[in-house]
């Protein structure tokens, strides 16, 4: 039988999880990015409405936002140079890799969803009271540490 | 296959007995259905507030039909990805033992590349569709917005096109499917 045949030496298992890590780390970080960038975008959209000028200046929590997809890109193309079908990927390496993917993937989630409630509450207090601004940046800059600890991590452990 | 339930060990036995260009095949779909899924979903929310503003001030009408586009665009990332991964599937005839770990990882890597663009795609055209959704509402009351929100859309549909890069890197790795020997 062709499965009994193969079968002797053959574990090619640490590879789905090698590539579940890249699929995690892009598709988790986007999810909290698009959350952050649509729920923040509501807000600039219906602040805008009555200030116009000061839609560019609000725009900084869609760009936090887009930062955290960045991450996910930059930990899925270090992991995809690293799975090689040359013999060398080990399990060991499958899952250090899975589990940097889900760090950066979970952590840019949640600071996705954080920067987007955060920052759509604070364009529109933003909108009524001026001196608000400074205040909802350093929420968001402590939102958007969340991911930036969750792509360390996932450095550290896919270059081990 | 009739000898196959007999004793699964480990994650290898498990992964093994699923043919791996049911794998690939499994990836293609998800990169297509999940991203026309994303795509179809942001149309829907911004085409509803769209037509619905458009009552009150038909004049937004045509100017924001390039939301609609954006989120278009967005199952075309996943045309594109779905036609470059079937044309990476090659057909072996009958798959050798030999060949049957190549194919494996080959599998492997058009499954979760598929996930991978499939889910993001999803994601960028629920942002595209709700961003879309408010820039129309706004246009509505107050035209000179237009343009400065289209700036928000656009950082949404860079979403698709992370999910596009990592897919072309990932996808490589399947170049080695293995080919029928006639």
């Amino acid at each position: 039988m062709l499965i009994a045949a193969a079968q002797a030496d053959a574990d090619t298992s640490m590879f789905f999880f090698g590539f579940m890590g890249i699929a995690s780390a892009l598709v988790f970080a986007n999810l909290g990015s698009s959350y952050g960038t649509a729920k923040s975008g509501v807000g600039i959209c219906s602040m805008g409405v009555l200030k116009p000028e000061l839609i560019l200046k609000s725009a900084v929590p869609v760009v936090m936002a887009g930062i955290l997809g960045i991450y996910g890109m930059i930990v899925s193309v270090i992991l995809a140079q690293k799975i090689k079908n040359d013999g060398t990927y080990t399990s060991y390496a499958g899952f250090s890799h899975l589990s940097a993917g889900l760090c950066c993937g979970l952590s840019s989630l949640a600071a996705g969803l954080a920067i987007g409630v955060v920052g759509d509450a604070g364009v529109r207090a933003n909108a009524q009271q001026e001196r608000v601004f400074v205040g909802m940046i350093l929420i968001l800059i402590f939102a958007e540490a969340l991911g930036l600890y969750g792509l360390i991590v996932a450095l550290i452990l896919s270059s081990s | 296959m009739a000898d196959m339930g007999a004793n699964v060990a480990n994650w290898s036995d498990l992964f093994y007995g699923i043919y791996p260009y049911s794998w690939a095949n499994l990836g293609i779909a998800f990169a297509l259905g999940f991203s026309i899924v994303g795509a179809a979903w942001g149309i829907f929310v911004t085409g509803t507030s769209l037509v619905g503003a458009a009552v009150k001030a038909p004049r937004i009408k045509s100017k924001n039909l390039v939301s609609i586009i954006f989120c278009e665009a967005v199952a075309i990332y996943g045309v594109i990805i779905a036609i470059i991964l079937s044309g990476k599937m090659k057909n072996p005839g009958q798959l050798q033992a030999a060949d049957y770990d190549k194919a494996l990882f080959a599998g492997f890597a058009v499954f979760w590349t598929g996930i991978s663009v499939g889910l993001s795609n999803l994601v960028c055209g629920v942002c595209v569709g709700v961003t879309g959704a408010g820039c129309a509402l706004a246009d509505a009351q107050t035209p000179s917005t237009f343009v400065k929100l289209l700036v928000i859309e656009i950082f949404g549909s860079a979403l698709g096109l992370f999910g596009v890069i990592v897919g072309i890197i990932q996808a490589g790795g399947a170049s080695n499917f293995p080919v029928a020997n006639a």
